[in-house]
């Protein structure tokens, strides 16, 4: 395969492909009177921004001003960079920057009649909800074998998923749910590990998919922390492989993925127009140099 | 008990912990409940948990909780939020304290160590000046200091208020006269205090107590100060602890709180609202990945009285002397009292 010699990254705008921008309140600085009335429910007299206030949504709902997002966006990028074991701060990332992706992901899902089921009976992928033992006693080959497999070799559970704090939507907020807990479904499909390399692959998959402004800064700012000869790879063959399969691929976010572990994984892909990962050429010190200057 | 209610300004109440009449401030009317006619009615009382409200028997267990939680990271939040000024409010705590060389400190609430590694440092400070200044050779052996003594045979005054104390004198055993015993009612937050002991190598001078700020394990007149720095607003009987500090304290013994208190100056108080609002939950969420737990604490501080009724409820649990100190202009305050 040819490698490019330039990457061509067209990265969609959610913000002005989404239907009904509903503006959401302006509420800048939180007071101190606001946390008191969430826990007392009472009124402490007449607050200036008592009708722009809102109350938890749902549970693990933590009501945000502007200000705090913008804190939190900035803190839990720099962390995110830093420690990148720290997957709650890419988490927080993503639910603070993605309110107007997540709607653009909404329309989609509502304009789909498996995307509205989804939304209406809202399933979660956890160890509780989704039988690991039933999945490996599939037959080999099938999404949901293959789906064991991959969380085996990588040493990794459903369960460790944070739970969603910072939306102020509730509908939204399992929608971002939603996404948080197919990631490791994507990674399967893509058939991508979860080192740094496969996570900032599947990430830049992520972003062509969901428009999600945090999967766009993890596909940018997650090659920092790789080596010169991973980084050549993931920009000749992982990245735009990822980008063309992002766009190739059906909406991701519209699949029943519980009613179809029982499908061959192959077919699977095949419908879902998932093309088959790219082939890279092993990178020996005595090819290293002339690959490197291609 | 209901006439007595009526009577307003100021009367005499037998405080609960020295049995000795206190000339009140407080309105006695404006009082909440007390604690007999509930007993009487049998009816759970609440509390507050920040700006929740919560029974009080759920109140320990919650901040056991939350302490937990934040333990391992404790040290880099404090100086992540209070950027660093937290160090310099201990030290002139310790300054405050300025404790001799043979105090016994009862430091309450002291969790990961800051005020007993404060005290360890300035008694050696304490003995190093005394050393260089008196030429440490007092009492090197108290069967040779008898000199300006009696030579009846008899111990003179000195020797009789401290041999029992003191044992036999040598310089290195001075300093372990001075003791301090750090309780906490968190396992946690002491196991993180025996790791930073163990790194500044002060292991041995330190000893390390479970137990409830409400009902200390310690004898009567035991211990000569008694310190709690930032813990006393955790407690859910307030008075209580009080109580406690006063019995274990032996006649003379110093009361010192540390603790975070009210801003009256408006422009500083607006200021320090929109922060501790605003920024510190956020800084819990994004360092220690503990967003409610440190909403918990800034919204614990506002419900903590202010200096002046802090002092009186000092006053009333039987010490005397009761003052205070504003920190950062009332951000943190000092409060002191003696049992005398």
């Amino acid at each position: 395969m040819a490698a490019h010699s330039r990457i061509f990254l067209p990265f969609r705008f959610a913000i002005f492909t989404s239907q009904n921008i509903r503006l959401r309140p302006r509420l800048i600085l939180l007071k101190a009177e606001h946390y008191s009335r969430i826990s007392h429910q009472e009124g402490v007299g007449a607050s200036p921004h008592a009708e722009e206030w809102t109350p938890p949504l749902y549970q693990e709902h933590v009501p945000t001003s502007l200000f705090q997002k913008a804190l939190l966006t900035v803190g839990s990028a720099a962390v995110a960079i830093t420690d990148p074991y720290r997957h709650d701060m890419i988490a927080v990332l993503g639910e603070t920057t993605g309110y107007y992706a997540l709607m653009r992901i909404r329309d989609q899902m509502k304009a789909d009649p498996v995307g509205q089921l989804i939304l209406s009976e809202r399933p979660r992928i956890n160890t509780r909800t989704v039988d690991l033992e039933e999945l490996r006693n599939l037959p080999e080959g099938t999404f949901g074998r293959e789906y064991v497999n991959w969380l085996d070799r990588n040493d990794v559970t459903p369960d460790s998923r944070a739970p969603v704090k910072f939306i102020d939507d509730e509908e939204l907020a399992y929608v971002i749910q939603r996404y948080r807990e197919i990631h490791d479904l994507f990674h399967t499909l893509l058939g991508m590990p979860t080192n740094m390399l496969g996570e900032c692959t599947v990430k830049m998959f992520e972003a062509v998919q969901t428009g999600l402004p945090m999967c766009a800064m993890g596909a940018v700012f997650g090659p920092l922390r790789l080596s010169s000869r991973q980084r050549w790879k993931l920009r000749n063959y992982y990245i735009p492989w990822a980008v063309r399969a992002g766009y190739s691929a059906k909406c991701l976010m519209n699949v029943y993925y519980e009613k179809r572990f029982h499908e061959p994984l192959e077919e699977l892909k095949a419908d879902l127009k998932i093309p088959p990962p790219p082939q890279v050429p092993k990178s020996t010190s005595s090819n290293y140099s002339r690959l490197y200057k291609r | 008990m209901a006439a007595l209610r009526s009577v307003s300004l100021r009367v005499g109440r037998i405080c609960r912990c020295s049995n000795r009449i206190t000339v009140s401030r407080r309105n006695l009317s404006e009082q909440t409940s007390s604690d007999e006619t509930d007993k009487e009615e049998g009816t759970e009382r609440s509390t507050h948990f920040g700006f929740e409200s919560i029974n009080e028997s759920e109140k320990t267990g919650k901040v056991h909780e939350v302490f937990s939680n934040v333990a391992s990271k404790y040290d880099i939040m404090n100086d992540a939020m209070s950027l660093g000024v937290h160090r310099l409010w201990k030290d002139r705590f310790m300054q405050v304290l300025d404790p001799l060389p043979g105090t016994r400190l009862l430091d309450v609430a002291g969790g990961t160590g800051d005020i007993a590694f404060r005290f360890v440092n300035w008694i050696k400070q304490k003995e190093q000046q005394r050393r260089k200044t008196s030429g440490a050779e007092f009492r090197l052996n108290p069967l040779e200091t008898d000199e300006s003594g009696s030579d009846t045979g008899l111990p003179s005054a000195e020797d009789y208020l401290y041999s029992e104390q003191r044992g036999d004198l040598s310089d290195t055993e001075e300093k372990k006269d001075s003791k301090v015993i750090i309780c906490d009612i968190n396992q946690s937050m002491l196991e993180v205090g025996k790791e930073r002991a163990k790194k500044l190598g002060l292991e041995d001078d330190l000893v390390w107590v479970t137990g409830n700020a409400e009902e200390l394990p310690f004898p009567d007149n035991s211990v000569d100060a008694y310190t709690i720095a930032f813990g006393i607003r955790n407690v859910t009987h307030i008075e209580k602890a009080l109580c406690e500090a006063y019995r274990v304290l032996t006649p003379g013994g110093r009361f010192l709180c540390l603790e975070f208190s009210q801003v009256s100056n408006p422009l500083i108080s607006s200021v320090y609202d929109l922060y501790s609002f605003q920024v510190i939950p956020v800084l819990g969420e994004v360092i220690a990945s503990d967003w409610k737990s440190y909403q918990y604490l800034v919204e614990s501080i506002r419900r903590f009285p202010n200096q002046e009724d802090f002092a009186e409820m000092i006053r009333e649990a039987g010490f005397r002397m009761v003052t205070y100190d504003n920190l950062t202009s009332g951000v943190a305050a000092i409060h002191s009292g003696f049992k005398i």
